[in-house]
């Protein structure tokens, strides 16, 4: 018996029991469809961040004055508040004589909260920071209309502010934010530029903030030190000295400070790769337990469909002993079994597939971009079918072995 | 397949039986082990049965009439003595043999017709043919053939239970033959259908007899039994009498 005779078999008796089959199989489509949502949920969601946040400079690193592990605890802040001082622009000038992996350089001063107004108009809680001109190259940023800083606004602390697009249209609904006059603390700025629409990042919005250039963000604010301390972004010369550039800048960096070679680092430097390795940290063990959901659906299933299976032989002996004595094998009979369980679950696999493809386009309309990956479809479809056939083995064995007399008997 | 006809061949080089004999039976025993007590169901059977024979076995109920059948159609194997079917020696065969002999040298007809309720009239004849491992254009071919030689070419694709009692026990002939078996096995063909109807399949019967097939029917009715060329009496699992009437 080959093959395709098989399947056929198998289909029909699927379909000839359509309502039990789907009710069957349930357990496999939940398995399957979770499997599925929770799959592209957490690659949508590591592609996503490594979008978001790491793709700001994919090939830029940032010099800060803390480093992650010193967030640990309350004790460790403590200690690192001690140990490691504010970073200076003359340690940066030094990174940029001496490096020779970098690209560019430049310096960027931590945010802080303000109410911006212009006329009546004002908006609360907006982030306002400073940035060398180098930044917009450094940072690749998106503009709108107008323009950047120059060197010279800057070295000079010209009271001029780049925006975010929801600046500009909240205070400048009628437009012509561009060379428009903002106040924050009663001290006026005129808008040189505008970013172009970036929307959210985590519920975060990306476009409500004011940038100066650092020395007008220092001399205005009341100084580049603790809340608007100092912080470097680096590129690498190219994608593939990046680790190299990252060993350079720690070495110059502990050189600058005099740091003893058996002391840690006084200073932090954040990679992409240490942003996605966090994101990888956080969401590696939640898919792990969000998987177990579908994996105890998945068993349930194959509890269910080979109690199915076993009612299915004992519903369809005379069958079985009717093809025994047209000559059929006991591995023919093995095979028939095998193959229907193999099929109906597959089906459930492939239902669970189309559901889980449906919810992910909903997903990617309210959320973020989520999409099955061909492996993860084929896994699936595949695994089902094994379900299947493991859950099927018992059922189809007793029928195998029936005897055909006691069989041809049944009714 | 290949080793199962191996075996049958390699068991066909150390053939005894005589040539012209389909079935060769000789001291065929068959016990059931009930308890500590021994049942002997059949005691010592021997017979022949050569090619175009018409045989009926009968017996009352309990005769072991029904082990005999089972023997006869590979359906069972016997706890002792030797039982050749076209020169196949099939006593000793592994489940897998069995199921290959029953596929190539027996033609089943039941009383209760067992055909596949779900399954067309046509794919129930192809049903051998599959389990032979034919292709479907070569089945559909010879199930057609087979079910016209039993006048219901135009009910292929009707369904048992769309059929009257005497056409399901013609696609069961059609199918018990369309794998050009040694013999044809029948058990109470009639058992299940109305003296009218009945009479019809016997008729069918004498035909395919006529047609030069092999045919051993089981049965407890003497006026069925009758109808054959040669009638086996079972009593008490031995061959009481056997005698050719025509």
């Amino acid at each position: 018996m080959n093959f395709s005779e098989t399947l056929k078999l198998a289909l029909s008796a699927i379909w000839a029991h359509k309502l039990r089959s789907f009710l069957t199989l349930l357990g496999v489509i939940i398995g399957v469809m979770t499997f599925m949502i929770v799959v592209s949920l957490l690659l949508g969601f590591k592609a996503y961040v490594d979008e978001k946040l790491a793709g700001i400079g994919s090939n830029s690193f940032t010099v800060r004055r803390f480093s992650f592990d010193d967030f640990k605890d309350t004790d460790s802040i403590a200690a690192a508040q001690r140990r490691n001082k504010e970073l200076t622009f003359d340690e940066l000038e030094f990174i940029k004589a001496n490096a020779k992996l970098i690209g560019l350089a430049g310096a960027r001063a931590l945010p802080n909260s303000r109410e911006v107004k212009r006329g009546n108009e004002s908006l609360a809680n907006v982030r306002i920071d400073g940035a060398e001109p180098v930044i917009r190259d450094i940072e690749k940023l998106d503009i709108a209309e107008g323009r950047y800083f120059t060197d010279a606004e800057n070295d000079n602390a010209v009271r001029v502010a780049y925006v975010g697009s929801d600046v500009a249209n909240k205070l400048f609904p009628q437009g012509g934010a561009v060379g428009g006059e903002i106040r924050i603390q009663g001290i006026p700025y005129k808008i040189i530029g505008i970013q172009t629409t970036k929307g959210t990042v985590f519920g975060q919005p990306q476009d409500n903030f004011v940038q100066f250039p650092i020395k007008t963000y220092g001399a205005n604010f009341g100084g580049l030190r603790n809340s608007r301390g100092l912080y470097f972004s680096i590129t690498a010369k190219d994608d593939k000295s990046m680790d190299a550039a990252v060993e350079e800048v720690r070495t110059l960096m502990r050189i600058k400070r005099k740091v003893p070679y058996d002391e840690k680092d006084t200073f932090g430097i954040l990679t992409p790769d240490a942003i996605s390795g966090l994101v990888t940290r956080i969401v590696g063990p939640i898919g792990t337990v969000i998987l177990l959901v579908p994996t105890i659906a998945l068993l349930v299933g194959a509890i269910v469909v080979m109690n199915i299976m076993l009612v299915a032989v004992t519903e369809r002996t005379k069958e079985i002993g009717i093809r025994k004595s047209m000559g059929a094998r006991q591995s023919d009979i093995l095979r028939q079994f095998l193959f229907e369980a193999a099929t109906l679950c597959m089906f459930g696999g492939f239902i669970g597939l189309v559901i889980a493809q449906l919810a992910g386009l909903i997903i990617t309309r309210l959320f973020f971009q989520t999409s099955i990956p061909w492996w993860a479809a084929v896994l699936a479809i595949v695994f089902s079918g094994a379900v299947g056939i493991v859950s099927g083995l018992f059922p189809a064995w007793k029928a195998a072995r029936l005897d055909p007399i006691e069989a041809l008997r049944a009714d | 397949m290949n080793d199962v006809n191996g075996a049958a061949s390699s068991n066909g080089t150390a053939k005894t039986a005589s040539a012209d004999s389909i079935i060769s039976m000789r001291n065929i025993w068959k016990t059931y082990q009930m308890g500590t007590e021994e049942l002997h169901a059949l005691q010592d059977v021997s017979f022949e049965v050569k090619k175009n024979e018409y045989v009926a076995i009968i017996g009352p109920s309990g005769s072991g009439k029904s082990t005999l059948m089972n023997l006869i159609g590979c359906l069972d194997s016997p706890t002792k003595g030797e039982y050749w079917i076209n020169g196949n020696q099939v006593a000793e065969m592994s489940d897998d043999e069995l199921a290959h002999i029953r596929n190539k040298e027996v033609g089943f007809v039941f009383q209760t017709f067992n055909l596949l309720s779900r399954a067309t009239a046509l794919h129930n004849v192809e049903l051998p043919l599959i389990y032979a491992g034919l292709r479907a254009a070569e089945r559909h071919e010879k199930a057609m053939a087979s079910l016209t030689a039993v006048e219901l070419g135009d009910r292929v694709t009707h369904r048992p239970n769309e059929l009257s009692g005497g056409q399901r026990q013609r696609v069961a002939i059609a199918r018990a033959l369309v794998n050009h078996p040694s013999i044809l096995l029948a058990d109470e063909p009639t058992g299940a259908l109305d003296s009218k109807t009945s009479i019809e399949i016997m008729h069918l019967f004498e035909k395919l007899h006529a047609e030069g097939n092999t045919i051993i029917l089981v049965t407890h009715e003497p006026d069925i039994a009758e109808r054959a060329h040669r009638v086996i009496t079972i009593r008490d699992g031995r061959i009481e009498s056997d005698e050719k009437i025509k």
